[in-house]
């Protein structure tokens, strides 16, 4: 090459290159952990993405087939919004000890089981359940499945192996209470059971919300999450 | 940035969408769906992965409708990157290989856009454009693939016949100055 012009910043590159997709799976993960780690390279990827945009419009539409949309009512689950979930998060992220706005969430909580209807205990084994957790994005960055008659957690983690080793993901479960209790920590690329205690299994039901955040080394060393929340998503029967 | 435009139609179904209405969500389809749907095929030129994908991107706008910041881009904009980064994300997962059996049958792009797109096209659109028409053109064609396809440094590479590091260096030569452009 002879036209040997200024270059972009590393992270300016990335980010661009993020946004243009050229990456490969694994950077594509690493990337979007940046994003989920550091706001300032979540923010050049976006503008990225808005730079890069209006080449979209140069795409012809083609109808998609008649019956997708009925597939997609069938699947969409009740309204399960994340951002209630999110909120939570960034409090417990800050806050170790319960204060009034936990008091409000809790209280509306409340209003909200009052008015479904009376669990009834049956013999009949609890179905199994599993979340998507995903980025911002819409990336799945794990899998997790709860197996009510093991008492455990099966969780596989999409991130590739040996990415970001200088910090640890931790999954947290986020029951109707809204305080995140920890399963562990998952290695990238790794899949694998979590045991739960029985006072954790109550918690664990449909609906209630799964996340992983991005942790020092070893895991928070908070009470509750200290980290980004990388990924979200909910239990729902499979 | 280019402005956003005061009125976006598809605006105000987000909110609607993050409380759960699924009528909403219908309307978004109708008026979106076969962009998407164009988008997806692009990339996978698979019909069948590409319906997966698009039901994949609309169960993701039910969920994340909450995160839409109207301030920041367009709700095309927003929906049109959740399907490009799944219909990737998509790919990449067929493998390091997935580009082999796309390479007879696309070429790389000629850099010029369709006339009908030039017509409708917006403000913003014909900005990129004209900075994408001040790149040389191999540049150019390059990153319109890059981008219409999705595929990766080492798929682009391999088509081209080229070292990934002289691809890689133009890509990210061609963005910069693009930067430039789009901020003069």
């Amino acid at each position: 090459m002879s036209d040997i012009g200024p270059e972009m910043p590393e992270d300016d590159a990335l980010a661009a290159e993020h946004a243009l997709g050229v990456l490969t799976a694994r950077e594509r993960a690493a990337a979007e952990l940046r994003m989920a780690r550091e706001p300032d390279f979540a923010a050049k990827v976006e503008a990225w993405r808005e730079r890069l945009a209006p080449l979209a419009e140069g795409v012809a539409p083609v109808a998609a087939p008649a019956g997708l949309w009925p597939r997609i009512v069938r699947s969409l689950p009740a309204n399960d919004n994340q951002v209630g979930v999110l909120r939570r998060m960034k409090f417990w992220r800050g806050a170790t000890m319960g204060s009034l706005s936990l008091a409000v969430a809790s209280l509306a909580m409340v209003a909200v089981l009052a008015t479904r209807p009376p669990q009834v205990i049956s013999p009949v084994p609890a179905p199994m359940m599993n979340a998507r957790l995903m980025t911002n994005g819409g990336q799945p960055l794990f899998l997790a499945a709860y197996d009510p008659e093991r008492k455990s957690v099966l969780v596989a983690s999409l991130v590739p192996p040996g990415t970001d080793p200088n910090h640890s993901h931790e999954l947290w479960l986020i029951p109707a209470d809204g305080k995140p209790r920890s399963l562990g920590l998952v290695e990238p690329g790794a899949s694998k059971s979590m045991p739960i205690s029985d006072e954790m299994a109550a918690m664990a039901t449909e609906g209630a919300s799964m996340a992983v955040t991005v942790e020092p080394a070893g895991g928070s060393l908070l009470d509750g999450p200290s980290g980004p929340v990388a990924a979200v998503g909910k239990l729902a029967r499979i | 940035m280019p402005a956003i435009s005061a009125h976006d139609p598809l605006a105000e179904l987000l909110p609607r969408i993050a409380s759960g209405d699924r009528d909403a969500l219908q309307q978004l389809y109708e008026a979106s769906s076969a962009k998407l749907f164009g988008v997806c095929l692009r990339i996978l030129s698979d019909r069948e992965e590409s319906e997966d994908v698009l039901q994949e991107v609309y169960l993701t706008i039910w969920r994340r409708a909450d995160r839409f910041d109207a301030g920041r881009a367009s709700v095309m904009t927003w929906i049109s990157t959740i399907a490009r980064n799944r219909a990737i994300d998509r790919l990449r997962a067929r493998g390091p290989l997935a580009y082999a059996d796309q390479i007879d049958e696309m070429e790389i792009e000629d850099g010029a856009p369709r006339a009908e797109a030039l017509l409708e096209a917006s403000q913003d659109s014909a900005a990129l454009n004209q900075c994408l028409s001040e790149l040389d053109e191999r540049t150019a064609g390059v990153i319109r693939t890059a981008f219409y396809e999705g595929v990766t440094y080492e798929a682009l590479a391999k088509r081209l016949d080229t070292p990934l590091g002289t691809v890689k260096s133009w890509i990210r030569r061609g963005l910069l100055k693009l930067k430039g452009c789009l901020e003069r």
